[in-house]
């Protein structure tokens, strides 16, 4: 009889919403509703004892007449009040029978707040992450007026500057920028008189302008100015990082003007940075910042008048209503008179470019890969969580439809459809409440332990993970989503007004059509969502494996390395030269050390690469480039042995080649038969690019081994001996048969005896300089690894609820089957095979769907075809198996079904 | 049926259809649904004020201070244009309804 029937969701939410409302005004109106009440009736009275007395009664007769007949002003008052009262009863009775309801099936509730809860801890993490990375707000005053300049050069695109390169273009650009400021990264050594241990810490070296025209201010002391910056080497002052302040001074407030040992020099402390800026780059935060002018005394690196050294991150702030093509046409101007005026160093290919501050997230190059990354990982997890929604969802509509009984006689009773709804939807989102607190929890761990995870990185990198404001609210928001979600589908099917129907006993087999085609899509659902998920897992693991199984040709056995500098400032270079001859005959002592050598660049460092350009008579170089190319690296004579890469032909270096001898070169085979047709390529010449160098003499053939990537093919690789071509920074490997751990901190402490300022960039093993290399297989398959069993524990746990909530519903149906004399095994059988229909959909959907992913995946994978047949025959006969298991468990113990007992249900 | 004991959804249609004239007060609504019965129905204040607050808040009526006939202050109730539709509405349902029922009882009343 009520109009209620047909109500839409949204309208009984907006219905709530405005009930709810009304209420609320209404408890801060209760004074004036209680005047209006009393106005009302007095009025009523009046009215009404006024047509008494028309009718003949005395005043005092009429308005006792209408007091009588108004029964009991203060009954009339509560019940007018009872309209008006907010009842929080109503939303809290919601909420009571909800909580309740959940108690009731703790195994259940269990089961779901933790499955949600994996779904929305996963993306609270990930979340949290794309807030530090891409979302969190900077302190920089006006960021949309700040430019990143970067040089675009022949071989290197958005390389960073020469300290020459800065002061022309800050010289040049008065008209368009109020300020051009530099910031260059320093790893210093610092002594803070512990033990005398020198920790080396990430710094950065700004120009004085830097930090004032970010409007950086100092929360403690002064932020570093113009003053600080004018002479080279005359300005030994740091401003500290926050977070350096709180760990390695534990907040000290009087660290201002504490002296600091960095380098071999003493610091001043003048103030410390505010808690929210970090730093040039993200992730890379500076323990203090010192004035640029300090740069080669902190890098060790001549840097000042060379234009060749490109480390300088140059930010600039835009003239008021200057527009960036202006400033662009300014920078271009630049690099044209650089061309002009400077050829001898000025590359004439260079120029200038400009970003936007706010469209650069650490490196252009790069930020196209971290985006792709963040939009992967959060698809990943949305479809977990998806994936933990519609599988709750097919258990909760398993129940509701078993309470629709229940639900049909409250419907008859007179309960509004609305009502009904609400209160299914009350507990889904307690629920997703309960698994959002959980949720939270777990994204904290999963935060802690991301944040203490040692990746085999050089520097230490460290995003800023605190979970904020809008972390939380992203949480409190999926988790609302969720449990609206979660309720909605099954409240809206089973409170469906036909479903009086269900009040007529016979209909007691099966659902409604539509309620089967809902179950069964969810479950489709998300057996295609656990197949794509588990195909990229496979793919990775796969690829992760030719990773490791890759020869490399270099550090087979165990191995230390440590890495140091002969900075210019302190060695002339024959100074260097004895000096490493020193350091590598200590480490040739040192017990268990069988080999040692040391090489300019290790193999393998995806951080930075040098090369040579080379010519061999009676070969055309490709290109306009006019030379082949070889990757470079300059070595003792004792590298080869130590790093495992046998020397097929000639001989090694020795201390007769020296800076004033014919110079000699060692190539790698690789290098050698594509010249030489048998390889043998001792005796011959390497012509140099620039035929006023003098060619190199190949002295040896050395074995391939990996140069840049592990999938490469074999490179050409030339070695130069250290004797006669000095390089500033060596890494120091030895080979050893003892623990390489152990190996590598002995190393240390004896280059601190030879030289207690000895400047180590870093120590490690060789085990961990490979996982660098490894790094992105191995992530991406342990995240996809994990999500993908996540994801296929939640579609078992949802196909064995379906299957069994199936059974449940055909129990009459098995009964009158196995009365009419089927079998137990046939029983089971057409149980299951309702079940595996739907799993071969699924199959079907998903391997469509993860061979149009794994296309895109291509690229990231290491010598796996993105068809990979092992992964693609594998993962859907696991993934089979598991919904094998789920299904028949339930069908078997249906099928143990006593028919009487059975036909007597209902 | 007692005359006082009015199912609610019937006082409601009651009160909304003794609006369709005009806005008017308490007691005037009262009179109105007496008049418009013929009697049949008394609605008591204990019934009356609650159903007015009720309807006023689901937005069917709106509420005004006046002045009566007799310029007394009164508070007058008027019909919004959602309670005029929900009133037609709610009178097309009752006399089907009430055809039904007058069909299924027609031969009670003539044995």
């Amino acid at each position: 009889m009520s109009g209620l029937g047909g109500w839409p969701a949204a309208g009984v939410v907006a219905s709530r919403l405005r009930h709810v409302t009304v209420r609320l005004v209404n408890l801060f109106r209760r004074e004036r509703l209680e005047r209006e009440l009393d106005a009302e009736l007095e009025a009523y009275l009046a009215l009404d004892a006024e047509a008494h007395v028309r009718r003949g009664m005395t005043p005092r007769e009429a308005r006792r007449t209408a007091l009588v007949r108004l029964g009991g002003r203060e009954m009339v008052k509560e019940l007018c009040r009872d309209v008006h009262r907010f009842r929080a009863d109503d939303l809290g009775r919601d909420v009571r029978d909800g909580a309740r309801s959940l108690a009731r099936r703790p195994a259940f509730t269990a089961v779901a707040v933790l499955s949600l809860a994996l779904g929305i801890g996963a993306n609270t993490a990930i979340f949290s992450l794309v807030n530090a990375i891409f979302l969190r707000d900077s302190p920089i005053e006006r960021p949309e007026e700040v430019v990143n300049l970067y040089l675009h050069q022949a071989s290197f695109a958005y390389s960073s500057f020469s300290y020459p390169d800065f002061e022309d273009v800050r010289d040049g650009t008065t008209a368009v920028f109020s300020d051009v400021a530099a910031s260059q990264f320093a790893p210093a050594h610092i002594d803070r008189g512990e033990g005398g241990r020198v920790a080396l810490v990430p710094a950065e070296a700004v120009t004085g302008n830097y930090l004032p025209m970010l409007g950086i201010e100092a929360v403690l002391g002064r932020t570093l100015l113009p003053s600080d910056d004018v002479a080279r080497g005359g300005h030994p002052v740091v401003m500290l990082d926050h977070r350096y302040w709180q760990t390695a001074f534990a907040g000290a407030p009087d660290v201002v003007g504490r002296e600091l040992r960095i380098g071999g020099r003493t610091y001043t402390v003048v103030g410390v940075g505010p808690p929210d800026f970090r730093g040039t780059m993200r992730g890379f935060t500076p323990a203090f910042y010192a004035p640029y002018m300090m740069v080669e005394e902190l890098v060790g690196v001549r840097t000042f008048d060379v234009r060749g050294n490109h480390a300088l991150f140059v930010k600039a702030r835009l003239r008021p209503g200057v527009a960036l093509p202006e400033a662009e046409a300014a920078v271009g101007a630049v690099a044209a008179q650089l061309t002009r005026d400077r050829i001898e160093d000025w590359d004439p290919a260079g120029r200038f470019a400009l970003l936007p501050l706010t469209d650069v997230l650490l490196f252009p190059p790069m930020d196209v890969f971290i985006r792709a990354a963040a939009w992967l990982l959060m698809a990943v997890v949305a479809l977990v969580l998806l994936l933990a929604c519609t599988n709750l969802a097919s258990f909760l509509l398993a129940r509701a439809l078993d309470r629709r009984k229940e639900i049909a006689v409250r419907l008859a009773l007179g309960a509004s459809r609305g009502s009904l709804v609400r209160r299914l939807l009350t507990e889904t989102t307690l629920l997703g409440l309960l698994a959002g607190g959980a949720g939270t929890g777990l994204a904290v761990w999963l935060l802690h332990l991301l944040a203490t995870v040692d990746l085999p990185l050089p520097i230490p990198v460290g995003l800023d993970l605190r979970l904020d404001g809008r972390v939380l609210a992203f949480t409190l928001g999926i988790s609302l989503v969720a449990g609206a979600l979660l309720g909605l589908v099954p409240a809206l099917q089973s409170t469906r007004p036909e479903l009086s129907g269900a009040l007529r006993s016979e209909s007691a087999g099966g659902g409604q059509p539509g309620q089967l085609r809902w179950r069964n899509a969810l479950v489709v659902a998300q057996l295609t969502i656990s197949l794509v998920l588990l195909v990229g897992a496979g793919l990775f693991l796969r690829s992760f494996q030719q990773v490791q199984s890759v020869d490399l040709g270099f550090g087979r056995e165990p191995t230390a390395i440590l890495t140091f500098l002969t900075p210019a400032t302190r060695f002339a270079p024959d100074e260097a030269r004895v000096y490493t001859r020193r350091l590598l005959d200590r480490f040739r002592e040192l017990p268990g050390v069988d080999a040692v050598g040391a090489i300019s660049r290790l193999h393998l460092n995806p951080l930075s690469t040098s090369t040579s350009d080379f010519n061999v008579a009676g070969f055309e170089p490709p290109g306009d480039r006019g030379a082949f190319v070889a990757d470079r690296a300059h070595v003792d004579p004792g590298f080869f042995e130590a790093a495992g890469i046998e020397l097929l032909r000639g001989r090694n270096f020795s201390d007769a080649d020296r800076p004033d001898t014919q110079p000699v070169v060692i190539i790698s085979e690789a290098m050698a038969r594509r010249f030489w047709e048998d390889g043998d390529a001792v005796g011959r010449l390497v012509r140099r690019r620039d035929d006023e160098d003098p060619p190199w003499l190949v002295v040896g053939v050395a074995a391939d081994a990996k140069v840049r990537s592990l999938g490469e093919a074999p490179r050409n690789m030339a070695y130069l001996p250290y004797s006669q071509r000095l390089a500033r920074s060596m890494t120091v490997v030895a080979r050893t048969s003892t623990d390489p751990e152990r190996t590598a901190l002995a190393l240390l402490a004896a280059g601190r005896k030879v030289d207690p300022d000895l400047w180590v960039f870093e120590t490690k093993t060789m085990e961990r300089h490979l996982a660098l290399m490894r790094l992105p297989q191995r992530l991406s398959s342990f995240v996809l690894s994990a999500f993908g069993v996540l994801a296929l524990a939640l579609a078992a746990i949802g196909l064995y609820g379906v299957v069994s909530y199936g059974v449940a519903q055909r129990t009459r149906e098995i009964g009158i089957r196995m009365a009419l004399g089927a079998g137990r095994p046939r029983v089971v059988r057409l149980l299951v095979a309702g079940g595996l229909r739907l799993v071969v959909i699924g199959g079907v959907l998903g391997l469509a769907l993860a061979l149009a992913a794994a296309r895109l995946l291509g690229g990231l994978l290491f010598e796996v075809s993105a068809l990979d047949p092992l992964t693609f025959l594998g993962v859907p006969l696991v993934l089979g198996a598991a919904a094998l298991l789920a299904a028949w468990l339930p069908a078997r113990r249906a099928s143990r079904v006593d028919p009487l007992a059975a036909l007597r249900t209902d | 049926m007692s005359r006082t004991d009015l199912l609610r959804g019937t006082l409601d249609l009651l009160i909304l259809r003794a609006l369709i004239t005009g806005p008017n007060h308490g007691l005037g609504i009262a009179r109105r649904v007496e008049q418009m019965t013929q009697g049949a129905f008394r609605v008591n204040p204990g019934s009356l004020f609650p159903a007015l607050h009720r309807l006023d808040q689901k937005g069917w009526l709106a509420a005004e201070w006046g002045r009566s006939e007799t310029n007394r202050k009164a508070k007058f109730y008027e019909l919004t244009p959602a309670g005029r539709r929900h009133a037609e509405a709610e009178a097309r349902n009752w006399k089907r309804v009430s055809v039904a029922i007058d069909l299924a009882l027609r031969d009670v009343g003539e044995a």
